[in-house]
């Protein structure tokens, strides 16, 4: 997606006791919120656009997302590291109590965020986050899926035009190759921690957030099924939960608008 | 030219429509194993390597593969342990090669470097040992390793498992993957060291480890070696020139399959439907995806395979590949001893081979046909190989002494460190 008529500023941050530099994406203006995205990497989708509009929207880039440090990835060693470098993050960008939102593998790290440091957010935002298993009914592991299989499973409205969008890859064969091998390596990166499970301990943690949360599931996701956010509903103590119709995992791609809205009416 | 028997442990009795039915052979439910013929395609197997023994082959390999029907074989080294016993018993002068356990998944490398030091022992110092990173699927999905994780896990387990084998005093191991208060294994290899071996697909990265370390490299072409050979092999020999190593034969090793008939309109007829069983319904159903899983290339590599996928050969057709293309890709090397003789010494010459990996059995080829190939591949083919090399003046360090190798005595490996947590980048 174009970023053409935003404008958006680069800051690093360096964390970890300088093990770890983390590039972070900004633009808009206003009250500080924080974007945690999704395994597969970031773009400025009409949810965050949106968001622009009325916040300081601030993006860490995953550690080797960053096209120009790859091998940032290699320097968190484990979730703690990795929670710990995104509260330092936040803490070094001088943002105080921010909005912290977090979509699928972000809205695990997200969660956990506020767990570990319950003052930290103002509020939180969890879209159909990973974080908790069940076995009766395992996530999907998209890292082993057939890349021609895994549109399906992100995304209900596979023909919106908005889906569509995304799923379109540059013309230009070196620029298609690089955006594929850019996707592979962002999933490799976040898979350090999906491996043997995207689950590290949340559900003993979820109990400590104090602020209030609004957690948005999709219907029809068929990554992360919708009774999970029965199990997080029922431990978090100021959950309001919305469940999406005609709506799968991605949600702010498949369903913006009744994102945007139901963002806006808790954030009001 | 050393000259060694290879067989995977196929499941020999998959349905004819299976590449119809299921979407790969790393997932293939047990349901469809009939557990008599799942010990007659074992029994058969061992059967078949001991013939390979007695019929003065070099070495017997086998490979290690998890959870796959394609290869049954949860540890190489049980087979390899029978292997060693059943030739001290009789007698025979026979490498034992596990291919081998795979360090890149493992989570107990002090068990590996025990199996393998008990091995030697067992086998009166014939080891030869394999440590491959291992693949994919098998890596992640069947022993839950982030992908990523691999390579770190591989070289971290690689020098524990030198050291374990060669430190005289008991040490702990405070690693990132693995920590032991202690380390002391018995027993311990017999050779100074085993030769070591690494597998390698393509991937420079590894070939010049293998220098760096002076291990050999083996190459596998399964994937085409016609259409492969030309790019992995001059490859490796320039980084032997730039690392200013002579260019030893005996450093590389190349595994084939070979199909032997007394005419080749003869090994057609006896072959070309167990070929095709053994590469669709083995490794052409593993489906790509599994092998690619994202983390298990460096983006350098990514970038690299994108640009040039040209080292992955036939593998994305194998699946449905014909006999005809089999043998046209040079997956198969099929025909009368002379045919097959003639091809394989141009090749191995071309390439500076020194250690012909020969795959003898292979899919649903029944034992007596595979007892046929075997024999007659000793009897005509071997012959016409064994003197490439022969004329010149390269030992083999990559060989156990006892079995006329001039084996490298001085460990090559860096010297691991107790507490290497802050030493090596991570993952």
């Amino acid at each position: 997606m174009s970023t053409s008529l935003l404008s958006v500023r680069r800051e690093a941050v360096t964390v970890l006791g300088g093990r770890l530099t983390v590039e972070v994406q900004i633009a808009g203006a206003g009250a500080p919120l924080v974007y945690l995205h999704q395994a597969g990497g970031f773009g400025w989708d009409p949810l965050l656009r949106h968001l622009t509009e009325r916040y300081t929207v601030h993006v860490p880039e995953f550690p080797g997302t960053s096209p120009d440090d790859p091998p940032a990835i290699r320097q968190v060693v484990d979730w703690s590291d990795l929670v710990l470098a995104y509260q330092e993050v936040i803490g070094q960008l001088g943002l105080q109590r921010p909005v912290l939102v977090g979509a699928s593998f972000g809205g695990m790290l997200a969660a956990d965020l506020a767990a570990h440091f319950p003052e930290l957010p103002g509020r939180v935002v969890l879209l159909a986050p990973l974080g908790l298993w069940l076995d009766e009914a395992p996530v999907v592991n998209w890292n082993a899926v057939a890349p021609d299989k895994l549109p399906a499973l992100l995304f209900h409205n596979l023909s919106s035009d908005l889906v569509q969008a995304v799923l379109q890859l540059p013309t230009d064969p070196e620029q298609m190759r690089a955006r594929m091998v850019a996707r592979i390596w962002a999933y490799g990166c976040s898979g350090k921690f999906v491996w043997p499970f995207p689950e590290h301990g949340l559900r003993r943690r979820l109990h400590r957030i104090t602020a209030p949360v609004l957690l948005m599931w999709g219907r029809q996701d068929r990554i992360i099924d919708v009774q999970y956010a029965k199990e997080f509903t029922a431990v978090v103590g100021d959950c309001t939960t919305a469940v999406l119709e005609e709506c799968g995992h991605l949600i702010q791609l498949d369903q913006p608008q009744l994102t945007m809205a139901t963002l806006d009416n808790f954030l009001a | 030219m050393r000259i060694t028997l290879f067989e995977q442990a196929p499941y020999r009795y998959l349905p004819a429509d299976f590449e119809e039915r299921f979407d790969s052979v790393c997932d293939t439910p047990y349901a469809l194993v009939d557990p008599r013929r799942m010990y007659e395609s074992m029994r058969s197997f061992l059967d078949e390597l001991m013939v390979g023994a007695r019929s003065g082959f070099d070495a017997l390999l086998v490979t290690e593969h998890g959870q796959s029907a394609y290869d049954v074989m949860p540890n190489p080294d049980i087979v390899a342990g029978a292997l060693a016993y059943a030739t001290e018993l009789e007698g025979l002068n026979v490498g034992i090669m596990p291919l081998g356990r795979t360090l890149g998944k493992t989570h107990e490398p002090v068990r590996v470097a025990e199996e393998y030091a008990q091995l030697d022992v067992m086998s009166g110092g014939r080891l030869i040992a394999g440590f491959p990173v291992g693949l994919g699927y098998d890596v992640t999905i069947n022993n839950g390793v982030p992908p990523i994780e691999a390579r770190g896990r591989y070289e971290e387990n690689l020098d524990l498992v030198l050291r374990a084998w060669s430190d005289p005093a008991p040490f702990p191991w405070n690693g990132r993957y693995s920590r032991y208060p202690q380390v002391n294994i018995w027993p311990r290899p017999l050779q100074s060291r085993p030769p070591l071996w690494v597998t390698g697909i393509g991937n420079p990265h590894t070939m010049q480890m293998t220098l760096d370390r002076d291990f050999g490299f083996n190459y596998f072409g399964f994937s085409g070696a016609k259409l492969t050979g030309k790019r992995i092999f001059p490859r490796f020999w320039e980084l032997v020139e730039r690392s200013g190593l002579p260019a030893n034969p005996y450093r590389v090793g190349f595994l084939q399959t070979i199909a032997v008939a007394d005419t080749d309109a003869e090994a057609d007829r006896r072959y070309a439907e167990h070929a095709e069983y053994a590469f669709r319904k083995g490794l052409g159903s593993i489906p790509s995806h599994l092998l690619g899983i994202p983390g298990g290339i460096d983006i350098q590599g990514l970038r690299a395979v994108f640009a040039d996928p040209g080292d992955v050969g036939m593998s994305r057709q194998m699946r449905g590949a014909s006999y005809r293309e089999l043998v046209a890709a040079g997956a198969v090397i099929a025909g009368s001893p002379e045919t097959v003789a003639e091809q394989l010494f141009a090749f191995c010459q071309e390439h500076r081979i020194g250690n012909l990996h020969a795959m003898l059995g292979f899919g649903s080829l029944p034992t007596e046909l595979v007892r046929d190939n075997i024999q007659l591949f000793a009897e005509a083919v071997a012959p016409r190989l064994r003197r490439l090399w022969s004329d010149t003046d390269y030992a083999h360090h990559w060989w156990p002494e006892r079995l006329g190798g001039s084996p490298i005595t001085t460990t090559a490996a860096p010297a691991a460190k107790s507490d290497n947590r802050n030493e090596r980048t991570v993952a």
